[in-house]
């Protein structure tokens, strides 16, 4: 029966692992730190799974626990790692962004989302995956309208660290 | 901007080809990494274990007990031994961290299997340790007792027991309790350990098994 449990769920995370190493990518800054993320989520995940019914699809109760664990474990790191002021980002951006490529441009817009804050982030992470506002009150929690606000807020903190 | 933004979107899309892939094998070895956090509990329970009794001097009354063994003539041979073994705890606990450290560390099954058997081996070191420790302290205490001659001013509160009882009589009632103590407080101590340490090895063990089926 447990070897059973186990093998469903190895299975499913392998054939989802992007959903977890996305998760990975915008919440840490080098390979070990996305490593450490990756098990980290893997453990959580595995701890969760018995209770795990099917209700919601695999990949959007990955999603949210995904998102958990690195909002748990960005607001744990967060006291002891450095950040950076918000202030002083903006400010870098809008001087370094002139005659950026689109490369560039790309590369900017990555790094204010690095910037933003762990539910900000979370909210622009489900809109690159295309997600639906109602997939993204389920995954995170709050309710549709609530993720309406939420997302138009963060689009708007965006965009004016990239249109000065 | 919000052609910026589905820029953005089509651009984290075909990133997906650049993400790492990993196989079956390393996804099913990361369940297995669950031993660090078994063995982070083993090291939260062996200091809450030696902080805990601590709190209880606090409580009048057990500060009495200390009296006890000054009239018993044993208060330097109890105080030796508790340095020793306050000593013998730290070096355990140091252990036990030093364990975790390395655990959680680790990435290989085979080196993982390894730290799983050192940790198993000082668990049952430490166990043992600590219940020899309590068997030498109530032989010592049983020791004072056989070799004090004045008995009854070390057990004031034993006050009714003394009156209609010879010298001989109370020293013999006296030893047979503290033996029957020992007894029971060895039983108890060495259950405790049975269930918080044999079930957090057992789990080890069972990562032990799992990691070894996957090695072969």
């Amino acid at each position: 029966m447990n070897k059973e449990l186990e093998h469903q769920f190895v299975t499913e995370l392998e054939s989802n692992q992007n959903i977890v190493h996305k998760v990975c990518t915008l919440y840490t800054s080098n390979r070990e730190a996305h490593n450490d993320l990756f098990q980290e989520i893997t453990i959580q995940l595995w701890k969760a799974y018995p209770k795990f019914r099917g209700e919601s699809k695999f990949s959007t109760w990955m999603y949210r626990v995904a998102l958990n664990t690195a909002i748990t474990l960005y607001r744990k790191s967060k006291r002891s790692v450095q950040t950076q002021d918000y202030e002083s980002v903006i400010f870098k951006i809008k001087a370094d962004e002139y005659d950026a490529t689109e490369e560039e441009q790309l590369q900017l817009m990555y790094k204010a989302i690095r910037q933003l804050g762990d539910i900000d982030k979370a909210l622009v992470f489900l809109f690159l995956e295309n997600k639906s506002y109602s997939e993204i009150s389920e995954t995170l929690g709050i309710s549709e309208v609530n993720a309406r606000v939420k997302m138009n807020r963060v689009k708007t903190k965006l965009r004016t660290i990239l249109n000065p | 901007m919000m052609d910026e933004l589905e820029l953005l979107k089509r651009d984290w899309q075909k990133r997906e080809e650049q993400l790492p892939r990993l196989s079956y094998g390393d996804i099913y070895q990361m369940l297995w990494k669950k031993s660090s956090s078994i063995v982070k509990w083993i090291l939260i329970i062996s200091l809450l274990e030696f902080a805990l009794p601590h709190l209880l001097y606090l409580i009048p009354g057990v500060s009495e007990s200390f009296e006890t063994y000054e009239k018993l003539g044993i208060k330097r041979v109890s105080t030796l031994i508790w340095i020793g073994s306050y000593l013998v705890t730290f070096y355990f606990i140091y252990q036990f961290y030093k364990r975790y450290r390395e655990i959680s560390t680790l990435d290989d099954a085979k080196k993982l299997m390894q730290k799983i058997i050192r940790t198993r081996r000082t668990v049952k070191h430490y166990v043992i340790f600590s219940l020899s420790m309590l068997f030498l302290t109530c032989i010592v205490i049983m020791i004072g007792i056989y070799f004090n001659d004045n008995l009854m001013a070390a057990f004031p509160a034993a006050s009714d027991a003394k009156r209609n009882m010879s010298p001989e009589k109370f020293k013999s009632l006296m030893l047979m309790v503290m033996g029957v103590c020992s007894v029971g407080m060895i039983v108890l101590m060495g259950a405790v350990y049975f269930l918080l340490y044999g079930l957090l090895l057992k789990k080890l063990k069972r990562n032990y098994k799992e990691l070894e089926r996957l090695e072969v």
